[in-house]
């Protein structure tokens, strides 16, 4: 009976969060107003923000908050807008309509990037330099004090374990390594906001373990990350909220528990019942023989503990009930294949 | 340190490292040394009287100095070529333009890190060459220093221009136009005097118009008029139409226009890459 005690508790957790965060296209606000400045602005805003090149629309009337402190997902497929939305944060580009805030301040703001951290999807350093010398250089470039650099180097070469590599030239360097200092130069100068653009496209799994052991450092004190990704269980492994866009809408933006939870799956092994005692229980989801088996699909996870209750109560003996979260993987096809 | 010098300084630096300027100059050192011996002969030949010797060191010194002015040239438009186009293209630049920095900072940083090498090497040039054939020949040209200047000027022109032009080209598309806006803008300095000297309006015209356009030809003749010693002058006044002969000093009008030019162009290579999307 212990699984089926496991299975209640799961289920009492589930609606707890399930409560709690809105899941919905983001398309809600009114689009055209300039977004509001205030004293604690949200880390991103944008509102209705939109980017065309000719007639492709990269960016669709894109409107998200970001708060302060929070691992920010943004997910989609090849092509969907993520790297061009990147670019309008960051005034690399402008956007063709809508607006943004960052940090508070107008997209592309120069004193507001002082507070940003960026790994640009490209990454590419000065060959003849080495990695301290880049380092050293985006010191000076934020205008650093002098006597903090050699330490903010060291933390950052660490930090990304490039240490033993310091004073080798970049043009020398893997592109995985390459990366790594990518990494390094985003986080110097303890920034309030780290866009980070694939960052572990080149890397191997020791260095995408490294990477989410930076998120979350960065969370924990306090930095608010902005993750571009098309790698879900990345995503699923840091993230506190996340967007997914395709074709430059949002899709689906909120907690990777609310995006998840709006059903599961749970896997039962069931004793003592005859041939086809599911028939009647169907109001619960969609039944499935799988070996000794049965796997019921789309269940609302608040409603496990009553299927329990009725199993328990047709005389069945619950040998186990396996619930099954959905992988980002399998909700993030669900919803692109929604549209 | 002010934005604009890191990038200078940055710039500077990895044309060291790149063995740019030691490239240029060990070139230029051999280029240098072999005219040593042709200004030896020119100098002590039996075949030349001495008067005719010494016309002949100083003009033999405007055609080796167009050389190299040509060679100062084309390497300020080389280097310039891959700055803007090369960085973003490669994405160099990405990490670079989203710090706390204006674009026109890194522009005019690149344009200030391109031109102190170019200074470099245009100073370099001169006191080898001029050395060289004072101490062959005993000539030193009336005004080595502003020869010097104009040569700078004239590379600088094109290093300014490639910058211009990197901003939305790629560098070997950059680099063939400096090639032939200088040789353009020669030959347009050279229709001009044929103008002058026959006087054909259509062709005096046509020099007028490039002079202003593009006033390297204009720099050079700059050049040359500090490069021709008094006795030259004096026996030279009939052959205006020697492309390799200026009549008077610049005029300070056309110097302004010059400065005009540096800036809108300057400008243009701000504005053009303020506006590029990266
Ligand atoms: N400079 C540009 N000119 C024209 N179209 C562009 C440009 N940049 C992006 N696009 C288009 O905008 C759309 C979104 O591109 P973007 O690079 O933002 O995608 P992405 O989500 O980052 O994809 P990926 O996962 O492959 O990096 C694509 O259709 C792309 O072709
Ligand atoms: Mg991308």
């Amino acid at each position: 009976m212990s699984q089926a005690n496991w299975a209640e508790g799961t289920a009492v957790e589930r609606s707890a969060v399930d409560g709690e965060a809105g899941l919905h296209g983001a398309a809600g606000s009114s689009p055209g107003t300039r977004p509001s400045q205030s004293a604690v602005s949200p880390a991103i805003h944008t509102v209705a923000l939109t980017k065309r090149f000719g007639a492709t629309t990269a960016v669709n009337s894109l409107s998200m908050t970001v708060e302060r402190g929070e691992v920010f997902g943004f997910l989609g497929p090849n092509g969907a807008g993520k790297t061009t939305v990147v670019k309008l944060l960051l005034g690399l580009a402008r956007p063709t309509g809508g607006d943004g805030l960052v940090l508070g301040a107008p997209l592309g703001d120069r004193e507001a990037r002082r507070q940003i951290g960026y790994l640009p999807e490209l990454f590419r350093f000065q060959a003849l330099l080495t990695a301290r010398e880049v380092l050293r250089l985006h010191c000076r470039l934020l205008a650093l004090p002098k006597h903090a650099w050699e330490e903010e180097v060291g933390s950052a070469l660490l930090t990304v374990g490039l240490l033993k590599r310091g004073n080798d030239r970049v043009g020398t360097f893997s592109k995985g390594m390459q990366q790594r200092l990518g990494l390094g130069v985003a986080l110097l100068g303890t920034p309030a906001l780290v866009v980070l653009d694939e960052p572990t496209s080149a890397l191997d799994p020791v260095g995408r373990h490294d990477v989410r052991e930076i998120i979350r450092g960065l969370r924990d004190r306090g930095s608010t990350v902005f993750l571009n990704t098309h790698l879900l269980e990345e995503a699923e492994h840091v993230c506190d909220r996340v967007a997914v866009i395709d074709k430059g809408t949002a899709i689906a933006t909120g907690s990777l528990d609310a995006l998840l939870a709006r059903q599961s799956t749970v896997r039962l092994r069931v004793g003592g019942l005859g041939e086809g005692w599911w028939s009647e229980l169907g109001r619960f989801g969609r039944w499935r023989r799988q070996g000794e088996w049965n796997v019921v699909e789309g269940i609302d996870p608040s409603r496990i503990a009553d299927l329990v209750d009725a199993l328990v109560a047709r005389g069945g003996r619950v040998e186990a009930v396996i619930p099954e979260h959905q992988t980002l993987e399998a909700r993030f096809l669900e919803l692109l294949s929604e549209r | 340190m002010n934005p604009t010098l890191i990038i200078a300084s940055l710039t500077i630096k990895e044309a060291v490292r790149r063995r740019l300027l030691l490239a240029f100059l060990s070139i230029t050192v051999v280029v240098v040394g072999l005219s040593a011996w042709g200004f030896d002969r020119l100098a002590h030949s039996q075949s030349l009287t001495s008067g005719e010797s010494n016309l002949a060191v100083p003009q033999a010194l405007i055609l080796f100095m167009f050389m190299l002015s040509f060679v100062l040239a084309l390497s300020a438009s080389a280097i310039a070529a891959p700055s803007i186009s090369s960085e973003l293209e490669s994405g160099v630049l990405m990490t670079v333009v989203t710090r706390p920095i204006r674009r026109s900072e890194v522009l005019i940083g690149k344009w200030l890190g391109l031109a102190a090498l170019l200074a470099g090497y245009a100073v370099g040039v001169c006191v080898l060459q001029f050395a060289v054939v004072r101490i062959v020949s005993g000539f030193l040209p009336p005004n080595p220093v502003l020869v010097c200047v104009y040569l700078f000027a004239e590379g600088a022109l094109l290093l300014t221009l490639s910058l211009l032009l990197s901003t939305r080209l790629p560098a070997i598309a950059v680099g063939v136009i400096g090639v032939a806006v200088f040789g353009a803008g020669w030959l347009g300095g050279v229709v001009g005097s044929l103008g002058t000297a026959f006087n054909i309006s259509a062709l005096r015209t046509i020099g007028q118009i490039g002079r202003f356009l593009l006033p390297t030809d204009g720099l050079w003749h700059a050049a040359i008029y500090y490069l021709q010693p008094a006795s030259l002058i004096a026996e030279d006044g009939g052959s205006r139409q020697n492309p390799f002969y200026a009549q008077g000093a610049p005029a300070w009008p056309y110097l302004l226009w010059v400065a005009c030019w540096f800036l809108i162009v300057l400008i243009a290579a701000v504005a053009s890459f303020e506006r590029r999307e990266l």
